[in-house]
């Protein structure tokens, strides 16, 4: 019977130099979830990830997956730990399926059981038809997705995604959070990092809120953002790219009090009060852009995010 | 197969398959030593034998006496082992800077008088790059116009000139020892473009593993049970082996076009191509380890193998360079290695000979292995700690 939770940091510390990157960090993963870590750009996110998949050695404290200490049993350990890196981790001149050979027989799995391991990954990526494509010349979706096969391919309990959703397209995002959702029914303990609020509040379980190496907030999306009082919010999906005059355009229109962010085809509009939101989402749509999709959370999470608050409910060791 | 070995194997397994993944860029690794190495044999190519025979100065003569002496004098020069163009001083000149002409005998006046051809001087103008060739034609000049005393004493005592003209007949042989074939330029040129092109492929392995450790693969076989050994042999073994592949076909090549053949020990020809082998993939593994980022390795990496290979008499045979020089290179890996091939393939040699050679270059790579390893050990460690390196 193996434990509930499935990976455990106690009191890690990760230092680059003179640099903290992690400061004293501890987490439970139960069995089954998937957890989001959340933060911008340097708070620790990636070394966090990097620790639990055994790359960095924290300077203090352990880090134990299904109760085996990395320090006691680094092989099992390692087998029982599979990471998706933020970069594409496949050599695109080899075919999906020699990727898939080649490191499953790194994990010692002999050939019957990689010939039907390789089949079952590729069915729950759903690139069975795409086995022998060189990995150069799939899309950037499927790409990711023989990413993902290759780090389940040796069934690891814990599953570790670092900004798995960078450079995907909303279609190929909701197939791989589809595969996810699987993959935590199953039994697996999913990990995953982004700075996308929305995303994180859409998809996990749980969110962790990392700032400057430390976690100032872990609990439900809905209990983080009942912590802050909301201000108007949203977040859209464009169909395409801004023309830069149009942005401009946009930009001269727009209220004082509004915030406006254009990340590629992303939108993040903020205003102290809804109607203001309301018009500065009429300026939007009068100059003629056009969504695919758009969405108003709760801005609690975004305070933390920015590091604005720290919640009441905030839960270091959950 | 034990559990190591097989971890071994499959990684090596993964490079061959990324090496012959790219068909054309496989082929060319094969055909451009080849290509390389027919070029140079090409150049360099003399048939000892007949060279001294077929070989003429290219001499300039400015006739300022115009004395029927010194037009035979011409004349005999130019139907011995120079060919001579008569010219005035000034042309002369023209010609030497223009480079169409190195050297010009100047015949000066009253060269031929009583008084002057008892220590007769002659003046030789040389362009500053054709100071060996001046050297040649002071000889040729010497000769003939001791010829010329020789009949202007003797003569007149009665002695028949022509039988002191040639005092002596010399037959030229290129000495043959036992198991020795003549000097072929393919099998040099074979030999120092096959380890000059083992020192590139080396570099090209060991760039690749410091692409693979700036990205995503090396932090996915990371978190893998994996030790970094293994990952440092794979890549090792599976450089050498397409060295070694490298070294039989091209000398496949050179045996079959040109007929380089290896004279002497084939078992010191094994152990030799072995070593370099092993040597090509430590030098992999140091670029990886030492070479920061690739584009600054790379650059490196070229003015080394280049410095190394030249040093080295992959290009020329050393003795052509300074005695300095030569002793330097005794401290090079690719000077032992030529040394070896070239007493394996054209001199004949024994194993007995050319085993300081094998020895020396195996050497080396154990030093290479060692230092990237270590190195490698250290960097790794680092990183872990959090160290970027």
């Amino acid at each position: 019977m193996l434990p509930s939770v499935a990976l455990s940091l106690n009191e890690i510390t990760i230092r680059y130099g003179e640099v903290i990157a992690v400061d004293h960090l501890s987490l439970n993963v139960e069995r089954g979830e998937i957890f989001g870590l959340l933060g911008p750009n340097g708070s620790g996110k990636s070394s966090m990830l990097a620790a639990a998949a055994g790359v960095l050695t924290p300077i203090e404290g352990t880090v134990s997956v299904d109760g085996i200490c990395r320090r006691q049993k680094p092989a099992e350990f390692a087998s029982r730990i599979g990471l998706v890196p933020q970069e594409l981790a496949l050599y695109e001149e080899l075919s999906a399926i020699e990727n898939l050979r080649f490191f499953g027989r790194l994990y010692g799995m002999g050939r019957r059981e990689l010939r039907s391991r390789v089949q079952f990954v590729l069915e729950h990526v759903g690139l069975l038809e795409r086995a022998n494509d060189l990995v150069g010349k799939l899309s950037g979706g499927m790409k990711q997705r023989i990413n993902l096969a290759v780090a389940l391919l040796h069934g690891p309990s814990v599953l570790l995604l670092d900004e798995p959703t960078v450079a995907l397209d909303t279609v190929s995002r909701d197939t791989l959070f589809a595969t996810l959702y699987r993959l935590r029914d199953e039994g697996h303990s999913i990990i995953l990092t982004t700075h996308l609020l929305d995303e994180a509040e859409q998809w996990c379980d749980r969110i962790g809120i990392l700032q400057r190496g430390s976690l100032v907030a872990v609990g439900k999306p809905s209990e983080l953002t009942r912590s802050t009082l909301p201000d108007a919010l949203m977040y859209g999906h464009l169909r395409s790219h801004l023309p830069i005059t149009t942005i401009q355009a946009v930009q001269e229109q727009m209220p004082p009090e509004v915030e406006l962010e254009i990340t590629g085809r992303r939108v993040r509009l903020s205003a102290p009060t809804s109607e203001l939101l309301g018009s500065a989402l009429a300026i939007l749509l009068g100059q003629g852009v056009e969504f695919v999709s758009f969405r108003t959370p709760p801005a609690g999470l975004e305070h933390l995010f920015r590091g604005e608050s720290v919640p009441a409910v905030s839960n270091l060791r959950s | 197969m034990p559990q190591a070995w097989r971890l071994i194997w499959n990684l090596a397994r993964k490079d061959w398959l990324l090496f012959f993944a790219d068909r054309r860029a496989a082929l060319l690794c094969f055909t451009v030593p080849i290509i390389l190495a027919s070029l140079f044999g090409l150049i360099f190519d003399r048939p000892s034998d007949s060279m001294a025979g077929t070989m003429r100065l290219k001499l300039l003569v400015v006739d300022e006496d115009k004395t029927d002496t010194t037009r035979r004098m011409i004349h005999d020069l130019n139907s011995g082992r120079a060919e001579v163009q008569v010219v005035d001083r000034a042309t002369a000149e023209s010609l030497m800077e223009s480079r169409h002409y190195g050297v010009t005998l100047v015949l000066p006046h009253g060269f031929t008088s009583r008084e002057a051809f008892s220590r007769p001087r002659v003046e030789m103008l040389y362009h500053p790059l054709s100071a060996m060739e001046s050297q040649w034609a002071e000889g040729i000049v010497t000769e003939i116009v001791m010829k010329f005393k020789a009949r202007e004493f003797l003569e007149p005592l009665g002695v028949e000139v022509s039988r002191i003209d040639k005092p002596l007949v010399v037959e030229r042989h290129a000495a043959a020892f036992a198991g020795q074939q003549r000097f072929n330029s393919y099998s040099h040129s074979f030999s120092g473009m096959t380890l000059q092109y083992l020192l590139f492929w080396g570099m090209e392995s060991g760039l690749l593993l410091l692409r693979e450790r700036q990205s995503g693969v090396w932090r996915r076989l990371r978190s893998a049970p994996v030790p970094l050994w293994a990952l440092l042999a794979g890549r090792a073994f599976a450089t050498g082996t397409i060295a070694l592949l490298q070294v039989l076909t091209t000398f496949s090549f050179g045996y079959v076009a040109f007929g380089v053949t290896i004279t002497g020990s084939w078992l010191g020809f094994l152990l030799l191509a072995f070593a370099i082998s092993v040597l090509a993939s430590a030098t992999g593994l140091l670029v990886a380890a030492i070479g920061g980022t690739e584009a600054r390795a790379r650059s490196v990496c070229i003015l080394a193998i280049l410095a190394v290979s030249m040093l080295g008499g992959l290009w020329l045979p050393t003795f052509l360079l300074p005695n300095w020089v030569q002793e330097l290179s005794l401290s090079l890996p690719t000077t032992w290695a030529m040394r070896g091939l070239d007493g394996l393939t054209w001199q004949g040699q024994s194993l007995g000979v050319v085993w300081p050679c094998v020895l020396a270059v195996a050497g080396f790579a154990m030093l290479f292995l060692v230092l990237a390893v270590s190195r490698f050990a250290w960097s790794e460690a680092r990183r872990k700690r959090g160290w970027a390196t």
